[in-house]
């Protein structure tokens, strides 16, 4: 009867600790979860991913328009020798490709500016 | 140790005067704006917002892809070409330089262009109504740092500009040496 009665109790004693251990390891999760997504938003705020990202909301109209495919920029092959055609190859890929890249007048004009934006008094 | 009620009086004044000049000195680096000035803002606000929004968007899409193209500038070309000549025992020191001041650069467009694009999504998020004064100063801020971000670009060009001399030169370098070694 005394042995039965003691048995009860440490089962008892035994289910309350699981039950707070189980707890425990709960909030734990949720602790380590949160920490780890304010780390993984920060590093995508600082590491410059935020800006790449046309997925963000308000994007939408511009998504399409983003360059996926650029199999039209042939890699130079890093092995090989080097003779007048194969630097006449890289002469004609380098020209070209860098036309491309100065072709546009990027982040250029001042839409920025207070007359751009009609922030400007007009003296009447 | 004593203290006298005129020390104190007098340290008191002082510290009340310096405390004005600073938040004088505070409010003056804003923009000083006339009350039209401000009258403008705020009918134009939701205009501005979005003129704003759009540039914003459409700036995005410039850094991706304008991004790309001078990354791979780099990647796919002139660091692959540097290595070739550099493994066939020729001299690509002029060129590697080129390369290096060009990657340089690019990390610089990167840094300016996230300082740029956080500065105008901040300026975005002022209430234009409420808050007319700080919102032009933040697009004042916004406008400057997007300079910053074109004067990367011009760099950027121009150290395309470098490679292709120094490009030149090796070839001249290359056909010097091939006539003089046959």
């Amino acid at each position: 009867m005394i042995d039965d009665s003691r048995l009860s109790v440490a089962v008892h004693e035994l289910s309350s600790s699981s039950k707070r251990r189980f707890l425990l390891m709960i909030f734990l999760s949720v602790v380590i979860s949160f920490a780890l997504v304010l780390t993984s938003l920060s590093i995508y705020n600082s590491s410059g991913a935020a800006q790449l990202d046309l997925s963000r909301p308000g994007y939408q109209s511009v998504r399409s328009q983003a360059v996926t495919n650029d199999s039209d920029f042939k890699n130079y092959s890093s092995s090989g020798s080097i003779n007048q055609t194969t630097i006449s190859e890289f002469m004609d890929l380098y020209a070209g490709q860098a036309t491309k890249a100065k072709a546009v007048d990027a982040f250029g004009g001042d839409p920025l500016s207070p007359d751009a934006l009609g922030l400007t008094l007009t003296a009447n | 140790m004593k203290i006298s009620k005129k020390a104190l009086i007098i340290s008191l004044v002082t510290m009340i005067t310096l405390s004005g000049v600073t938040l004088l000195k505070v409010s003056a680096e804003g923009t000083a704006m006339t009350d039209q000035q401000i009258e403008l803002i705020r009918a134009n606000c939701l205009s501005t917002k979005n003129t704003l929004n759009q540039l914003h968007v459409s700036d995005a899409l410039l850094r991706v892809n304008r991004g790309q193209i001078y990354e791979s500038m780099s990647t796919k070309l002139m660091e692959r070409f540097n290595g070739r000549v550099g493994a066939n025992g020729l001299n690509n020191a002029s060129l590697t330089a080129v390369t290096n001041s060009y990657g340089d650069q690019l990390n610089a467009f990167r840094a300016d262009y996230i300082v740029y694009e956080q500065q105008l999504a901040s300026a975005i998020k002022i209430n234009c109504q409420n808050q007319p004064a700080s919102f032009y100063d933040a697009v004042a801020s916004a406008r400057l740092k997007r300079t910053q971000v074109n004067a990367d670009v011009i760099k950027l060009n121009q150290s395309l500009d470098q490679y292709q001399l120094s490009l030149n030169q090796f070839i001249n370098d290359y056909q010097a040496s091939n006539q003089g070694g046959n």
